[in-house]
Order: C-alpha cells, then structure tokens, then sequence
C-alpha cells in the first residue's frame, strides 16, 4: 500500500454555514496504479489531488503515506515526506519563467541537496531521455506549450519519485501534444511509477487503471 | 544553492528595470547622505578626544548670584591658577589659557598670529604631539615659543626652525623668543586652537594683575590626579571660594543677591573637559547640550529609514508577481527557511549594491558637503577598524530588519493560494498604508521645519538692528602702527574721495568678521551702593555718526570738548540699568577712581547680534586704550569700486597687513552660520525625503494601476469617465498624505516651538507653516500618481480587458 486516506473531511466557512469541498472521502492506493479522477467542475478533483500532495491541509480524517501518518506530521515533516516521494505536473506548468530549462530541472534536486556533480548527471539525464538537450539554455517563455509540460513533467520526475500527481496535465495542450504527455505516462506507470491523475476527458482518463468519479466532494462508485 | 538564488534574483531585477532602478536609485541615494550626515555628527562627538588625558580634565567655570539672578563664566582671574594648585590637594597639572593677536617678525616676514599663553603644565594635561625639538617641558624657560608645523612653515619656509629666534610685537614693543619645539598640526577635532604658544608669565598684562583677584582675562584648565573626581575636592574648593572671593561674596550680599541651592554666593565648577564644545553659558548655567550632532544623526537616520520603507513597501507588492515561484518552489520541496534566504539574499545584492554607490556618492560628494556645512570632515577620520565594524553591523542590521520583513511574509504564503497567485488583501496593505504614513509624516516634520527656519533666518537678517549695517565696511586694525594714528591715516588718505561718508574705529567688531575672532568686554562698578554690569567699547569720535546710531538725548563725542576723554555714552538699556530720572546726571567710576559723565544717551541697537537681548553698553573714548577695528561708512554707489579704494590705501598704511574688510550685513550673516547650517541641513534632508517618498509612492502607484488594470476597464465600459477613474485612483494616496499631515503637524509644531524659544527675537508661529508644508506634500504626491493614473484612466478599456 502507498497511501490511504480515511473518513477525510475538507470544508469552508461561507456565511455561516459549513460548505463541504471533500466529504467522507475513502481511498486506498496501492504501488503501481495509475488513478484517473473524473468529475464536473467544483467536485473537489483538485482539491484531493492537493490533499493527497500534501500541499492542502484538511479538517477530518486520517491520511497514511508509507508508514507515516500524514495528519499527525508538522509540516517540515510533511514537506521532507513530499519533497521525497512525489513529483507534481500542473495543467500551467509552474515553471518558472527566469530560470532556464536546465536551471529549472536542477531546482528540486538543489532542496534536496544533492551535490553538484550528481546534479549534474542527474539532469543531463532528464535531458536526455527527453530528448531536450538542445532547449537547455532557452526560458519556459520560448517554449511550446507542449515543450514547456514536457519539463513540467522532467522535474516531477528527476528526484525519483514514487508517486506523480498531475493536476490535467493535458488542459492546455493540444490533442496532439496531449497524447504524447498520456503516452508518457504510461510509459512511467510501466517502470513502476503510481500516477494519480485529474482530467475532463474520458479519452485520457482510459490510460489509467481505476476512475474514481467525484460528485460534490464525495466518490461515487461507478 | 546560493548561487541559483543570486541568478534568479539578478534576473528577476534586470526583468523589471523602471522598478529596480527607483530601488537602487532612493536606496544609494539615502545611503550615500546619511554616511556624510553621520560622518558629520560623528565628527562633531569627537571634539577634542584625541587627548590622552581628557577623561581627567576639567574647565574651571565660575558661578555668581546677582541681583538679576546666576551669572556663569570661564574667565578668571590670575592669581586663581596658581592658588588653587597650591591650596587644593588632587590637582596634578593646571594651566591658564588665552590667546592673544601677535605680530610676529622674522627677518623681513611680518605675521599676524594668534598667539597662546599657557602655563609650563599645559602640554603635560593636552596631547599636542611634538614634530621637532624639545620633547618635554616645551616651555621650560619663559623666552621660549612652541610653532605648529603651519606656523613654522610660513615663517620659516624649508629652514630648520628650532633653535631659532622669533621677535613678536606685543604693545608696541618687539621681544626676542626662541624655538624650542613644533608640534604636529593640530586636530580639527580640536576646540583649542592656536599658531604658537608662549609661557603666561609673558602676557603684556601679567605684570599689572599677576596677583589681582578682581580682574579676569582668561581660562584655566586642571588635572585631576588619577583616581579623584569632582566630588572629592569639593569641600576644599568651597573653602577656597569663600577666603578669595570674599570681597565679592559680601558686596552680593550687600546688593540683595540670592544665595544659590547650596547657600553660596559664589562657586567655582568644574566642567569635564570633553563637554567644552558642546557647552553653552547661558541663563545661569552651563548646559552641555550634543543636540547639534543628535539632530544630524536623526535626519540621516530618517532618511535612511524613508528609503528602507520604499524597499520594503516595493518589495511587498513586487512580490505579487513572485506567487507563482514561492507557490511552485514550496511544491518542490522548499522550506520557509530556505525561502526565507531566497528572498533576503536577494535584498542583499540589491543592498550591497546601493551601498557601494552610496559610499561612491558620499566620496563624490565630500568636499561639497565640506564647504556647505562648514565642516572639516574626512574619511581618514572615520576609517578606523572600530567605526568600519560599526558601519558593517549597522548595516547588517538593517538589511536583516528589512530585507527580512517581506521575505518572512513571502515565505510564509500558503502553498495552493500562491499557486493560485492570489495573495490574501487583508492586513498587508495595512503595513504598507502605515509605512507610507510614517513616510510622508517625515517629510511634512522636515518641510515645516525648513520654512520656520527659513523665515526666522530671514527675520533675522531683515530686522533693523539699530545700526547701518548695509553701508558701513568694517576691518581689524592690525599693522606694526599705533591704532589711532593708522584711523587717522585713513581718514587723510580718503579725504579726498566722495564717495567716503565717514570712518571711526572701535576696540570691537559688530557680528563676526573675515578675522573669524569675537570677544566681550565687561566692566562692573559701584554704583550706588550697587554693582552694574556692563558692555564697554572703546571708540574713535564719529562712531555714533559713522554707524548711525541714534541719539535719545545729549551728544555724541565731539573733538571741540576737551573734556570727552572722561565722558560716555550708553544706551537705553544702560539708563535703565542705572536708575536715574535724567541719566545724565549718572557718574560711572572704574576701579581706579576715574569718574566719567554721561553725555549721551542712544537708542538701543542689536550690538550683539539677535541671538541675545540687547545687554547694557557703555561707549568710552580713550586714546590710551587701542583701537582693533576702523569702520568706514561709503556712498551706497559703486560700492565695489570704494571698497577697492579703502583697501589699496590700507595698504599703503600698514603694507605687511592682509586687508579683511567686509559690510557690516555680512557679519551679521556670519553669527547666523550656525542657523544657516541648519537650515540647508534640514532643507536637503527633507528634499531629499520627499524625493524618496515621491519614488515610493511613485512605484506603489505604478504596481496598484497594473493590478487595477482590469477593474479600470470594466468601469470604463459601463460608463466611468475619465475623471472619476482618476479620481478614484488618486483618492487613496491622497487619504494616506492627509493622513501623514495629521499625525505630523502637532509633532512638528512641538519641535519647532522648542527651538524657536532659544531665540529672544523670534518670528510669530502661525497654522500656515504647517498647511503650506502638507499642501506642498499633497501636490507633489498628487504630481507624482497624477501622470501614471491619468494614463491608465485614458486606456482603451478593450486593450486592458483582452490581458486577462
């Protein structure tokens, strides 16, 4: 198993009433999968994915990661935890725009504080694999969309994570470009990677193992 | 590590270069002033502590009760030195002190120089080190002279000087002294100073008044033994008073004076030496006040704190474009601290770069700043490993303080709400509101200030002081002749000229001269079972004509009455002072029984200058006593011309003589030097405030019109007019200037009131020096958002809408 959450609770204050963003929420993932979640606008997609990232909080419930139980951790804790197993890809990318690709790459593994010849045969592996030697030196700005979550998803990977959550990796591409971030994917998910994934489409949602559909906060068997 | 943060920092200053170079522009700015301000005060603090000795030194100052209250002085009578080593146990070392104006001759060389008169101890107490000659006991022998290397090099050129021998003209009679040491300069840090240095014993008046209790020419300085304080030798010292002051503790008594707390009438204090440039004796005491220096210290620290307000204030709302960085840093793994040394480091390039333009700038600035602020500040002084290690930690400090503030709340963003890049409105712009306040209210205190200041300077200036200041030139008589014989030269040489209304001399010069020298002379009688005080000034006949003075009643001096060498004329204030219904029935005796009569009563005049009120002046006309100053009333045409006249034939009376003559309103100018200081102080400090204050407000004003683009446009396109958008974005800044005027005017009024009482003639404070200085404050805030508000107001609103 690599993570379970239970009986997780997640809401906001608004007007005096309390409005539910995750509501008696239950998963359990094992090593390997890779997760599609599914559902409309505002049923908490998101927010899970960011739960489960680790980069959102929640007000019930408990979340075990390994062997470590997420709810009870502080959060340098839970930031080490995240630091090391999860890679993040985000629908806009998050790259930032003044650091060039390289310098972009090489940035988690510097809070990682990994020394600087490794770095540097780490990236130049990243690089290599895909097949984006020759971009190094450019900046996000001179990029393709395409290009651009082509790195977004080089540095989810380059600190070896266990486990990638990628927030519609494919929103902003075209289909084109879109099917080959998915075939990545797959790819990864055959090496052994867990990939939890939100999307809109169907077409994508298919590369993954299990859907899980999302309605107002709650799962719904489907 | 540090390395990536520096890169991503240096690009993200060169990304958005309006921005970083308002930074760099008001931080150097400030940095580069507020070293020279502090340089300045730091120069003033460290008067006179290059002597070894100091902590040990004191002044000997005199308190006396009058009927009019304490009297306070420095300067003491002959015999008091050296009884007080005698009889008081603890005091190792004591000196008298006072200069005197010398010729001094060598071969054909013939110098003016002011001469010091010491006691043998006075270089064993003071560290003035010696360059050649005689290492100790300098003035072993009464015909010996000690130069200052200056000194030495304009008498003697490359020569040797020790050894030789020097004449100096003291009453008309040239004395032989020799060499036998030259000290190294001394210090500008010094408030002694003095060209040579000759043994007490030979002041022209030693002989008459060596032993004479009543009459003072001088200051005396002791050392205290190692060990022994003030408190220790009171009680001796007390005594003391009492068996030598005895005649005049009676006649006080006499008088009706009131004992002072202590139950005396007269004491002698001691004043540590390192309060000697900062004390003044005024009402009755001594008041050592380093306000001068602290308010420097304070403008250069406002200065330096406006410009770290824009820093901070800049910083903060720059950092809405960084969201996306913090939020995307924070996935990857980065801790608050981490986060917290990205954002600090990079208020460290930015600081360390304004504050190595900012030392530039003061280095190119320096010998401006010299010459407008009369100082003799240099970086030599301030280079030392304990100033340089001061500085460092100042600065540490501050870019800790604030560079610090936004990284803290940068790194304190949550993850998923920078990501979103939205940061939380609430309480932020709080800060920065207040900081602007503060800012502004800065800027008001100062502005006030510099028109309260401005217009007393100029009340000064402008008030008629009692005599013609405008047309009469006056210069120090101070030629190998007989005073009275080189006015009389004068006035045959000039006869002819038409364009020379009338010349006279005096002993005492009106405001401070090109000579830079100023004393009071003060003679106190019996009068009446009373003692009167008053000023007393030797004149020429035709001074009252020559100044203008105007006469209440009698006559002036006049050279048809033989009996006028025994006659005088006072002013109001005197009159009052002595208490007569007609005062010209008054006779004033001087100690030595001579009687003179009043023969004229003028009207009060401005002696003094405005700094104090007018005191009682006696004006004696005997060509016994010397004459130091000519005065020469011209035709106010071709002014220059004349003033060239009366030089060339100065020279052609006393040819070995520099001629430093200059009107009479300039000297006036020249006792306000230190308001004058102040005010140009005070005035680039605020201008310089309100520029910083303009670049901050100018940069907010800049980032809230980007952040409002979008509201801007949607106003515009259901019907806003151009007016009400700009309107409603000025409105803000104005509320925070408003704002600022509140908080600041009370505090400035305070301030400016405080200072304003030390002048007895002083302008009427009125509401509007505060509401011109906030109106000046809001136009130029509303100058400065005006352009870029006004712009944004006129955009398309297509344009501003598509961006989203």
């Amino acid at each position: 198993m690599l993570l379970q959450l239970n009986n997780i609770f997640k809401w906001v204050q608004q007007g005096g009433q309390r409005v539910f963003l995750l509501k008696d929420l239950n998963l359990k993932v094992e090593e390997g999968e890779f997760i599609s979640i599914m559902g409309p606008s505002g049923s908490g997609k998101s927010t899970l994915l960011n739960v489960i990232g680790m980069l959102d909080g929640f007000d019930e419930g408990e979340y075990h990661f390994l062997d470590e139980s997420v709810h009870t951790l502080k959060e340098k804790h839970r930031s080490e935890l995240y630091k090391q197993y999860i890679g993040f890809v985000f629908q806009a990318y998050h790259l930032i725009d003044e650091l060039t690709v390289y310098e972009n790459l090489e940035m988690p593994l510097l809070y990682k504080k990994i020394n600087g010849s490794e770095r540097k045969a780490m990236v130049a592996d990243m690089l290599d694999r895909f097949n984006i030697v020759g971009k190094k030196d450019l900046f996000p700005t001179q990029l393709s969309g395409g290009q651009q979550q082509l790195v977004g998803v080089a540095r989810a990977l380059i600190t070896k994570p266990k486990l990638i959550l990628a927030d519609e990796p494919t929103g902003n591409l075209n289909s084109q470009q879109g099917e080959d971030i998915m075939e990545l994917f797959k790819e990864l998910n055959n090496e052994g990677v867990t990939i939890i994934q939100v999307t809109h489409s169907e077409k994508n949602a298919k590369y993954g193992s299990r859907i899980i559909h999302l309605l107002d906060g709650r799962k719904i068997e489907g | 590590m540090l390395k990536n943060y520096l890169k991503i920092g240096w690009r993200n200053l060169m990304k958005d270069k309006t921005f970083t170079f308002l930074n760099v522009l008001g931080l150097s700015l400030a940095f580069g002033v507020a070293i020279l301000l502090s340089m300045a005060a730091f120069f003033d603090l460290s008067f006179d502590t290059f002597h070894e000795h100091r902590e040990n030194i004191y002044q000997v100052y005199y308190a006396e009760q009058t009927t009019k209250g304490t009297e306070v002085g420095v300067t003491c009578p002959m015999p008091l030195a050296p009884s007080l080593q005698e009889e008081i146990p603890g005091i190792t070392n004591i000196s008298r002190y006072v200069t005197e104006g010398h010729v001094v001759i060598y071969n054909q060389k013939e110098l003016n120089l002011s001469s010091l008169y010491v006691d043998e101890d006075f270089f064993e107490m003071f560290s003035f080190p010696v360059l050649k000659g005689k290492q100790q006991a300098l003035l072993a022998e009464k015909g010996s002279v000690v130069l200052t290397e200056t000194t030495a090099k304009k008498l003697f050129g490359k020569e040797e000087a020790v050894g030789k021998v020097v004449r100096l003209l003291v009453n008309g009679k040239e004395k032989p002294f020799n060499v036998s040491a030259v000290l190294k300069n001394i210090p500008s840090q010094s408030t002694m100073t003095f060209e040579l240095a000759l043994r007490f014993d030979n002041h022209p008046a030693y002989g008459d008044i060596k032993d004479n209790w009543g009459n003072r020419n001088h200051e005396v300085f002791a050392q205290l033994q190692e060990g022994i304080s003030m408190a220790d030798i009171e009680v001796a010292k007390r005594a003391f008073t009492k068996q030598h002051f005895q005649n005049y503790i009676e006649s006080a008594k006499r008088d009706g004076a009131r004992p002072d707390a202590d139950g005396e009438y007269k004491q002698l204090h001691l004043l540590p030496f390192q309060d000697r440039h900062f004390v003044n004796y005024y009402n009755g005491t001594a008041e050592v006040s380093r306000t001068y220096p602290y308010l420097i210290l304070g403008i250069a620290l406002l200065i330096l704190f406006i410009a770290c307000v824009n820093f901070v204030n800049m910083g903060i709302a720059k950092s809405s474009q960084r969201l996306k960085e913090i939020g995307m840093r924070k996935t990857l793994g980065a801790q608050k601290k981490q986060l917290f040394f990205q954002f600090w480091s990079e208020s460290l390039l930015v600081f360390l770069v304004s504050v190595l333009l900012g030392i530039a700038l003061s280095v190119l600035l320096l010998d401006s700043f010299k010459t407008l602020f009369r100082t003799a500040v240099s970086f030599e002084m301030v280079t030392k490993p304990l100033v340089i290690i001061g500085f460092l930690m100042v600065l540490l400090l501050i870019t800790l303080l604030v560079g610090g503030y936004p990284a803290v709340i940068l790194s304190r963003l949550g993850t998923i709400q920078s990501l979103k890049g939205k940061l939380a409105a609430s309480g932020k712009n709080r800060v920065r509101d207040f900081l602007m306040i503060l800012q502004f209210g800065i800027a008001i205190v100062l502005i006030s200030g510099t028109l309260v200041l401005w217009s007393q300077l100029e009340y000064m200036r402008d008030k008629d002081l009692g005599f013609n200041k405008e047309q009469v030139l006056a210069f120090p008589i101070d030629g190998k002749k007989n005073s009275y014989d080189a006015v009389r030269l004068l006035r045959e040489e000039l006869q002819e000229n038409p364009n020379i209304l009338s010349i006279s001399g005096s002993d005492n010069n009106l405001g401070l001269g090109k000579d830079g020298s100023s004393y009071t002379s003060i003679l106190g009688f019996e009068y009446r079972n009373r003692t009167i005080k008053t000023h007393m000034l030797v004149v020429d006949y035709d001074y009252v004509e020559t100044l203008d003075l105007n006469l209440v009643s009698g006559r002036s001096f006049n050279r048809d009455f033989s009996t006028d060498s025994l006659a005088v004329i006072i002013n109001e204030t005197m009159a009052k002072e002595l208490g007569e219904q007609d005062p010209h029935t008054a006779r004033i005796t001087m100690g030595d029984s001579t009687v003179y009569s009043v023969i004229g009563v003028m009207k009060d005049h401005h002696f003094q200058g405005l700094n104090r009120e007018i005191a009682p002046l006696t004006l004696f006309i005997k060509p016994d006593w010397d004459l130091y100053y000519a005065y020469v009333k011209i035709a106010p045409t071709q002014m220059m011309a004349t003033v060239e006249q009366i030089e060339n034939a100065w020279a052609r009376i006393e040819p070995n003589a520099t001629f430093l003559g200059s009107f009479l309103d300039e000297n006036m100018d020249r006792t306000f030097r230190r308001e004058k200081i102040m005010t140009t102080m005070i005035s680039s400090g605020s201008l310089l405030a309100i520029a910083l204050s303009c670049i901050g407000l100018f940069a907010i004003s800049l980032l809230v019109v980007a952040e409002r683009t979008k509201e801007i446009g949607v106003r515009k396109v259901v019907g806003a007019s151009i007016s009400s958008i700009t309107f409603m974005l000025t409105k803000d800044f104005l509320k925070l200037v408003l704002f600022a005027f509140l908080a600041a005017a009370p505090v400035a009024w305070w301030f400016i009131t405080q200072w304003l009482e030390g002048y007895p003639y002083r302008i009427e404070l009125n509401i509007w020096f505060f509401l011109g200085a906030g109106l000046l404050a809001v136009c130029i805030a509303l100058l400065t958002v005006g352009a870029k508000t006004i712009k944004a107001a006129m955009q398309n609103p297509v344009k501003s809408l598509r961006t989203e």
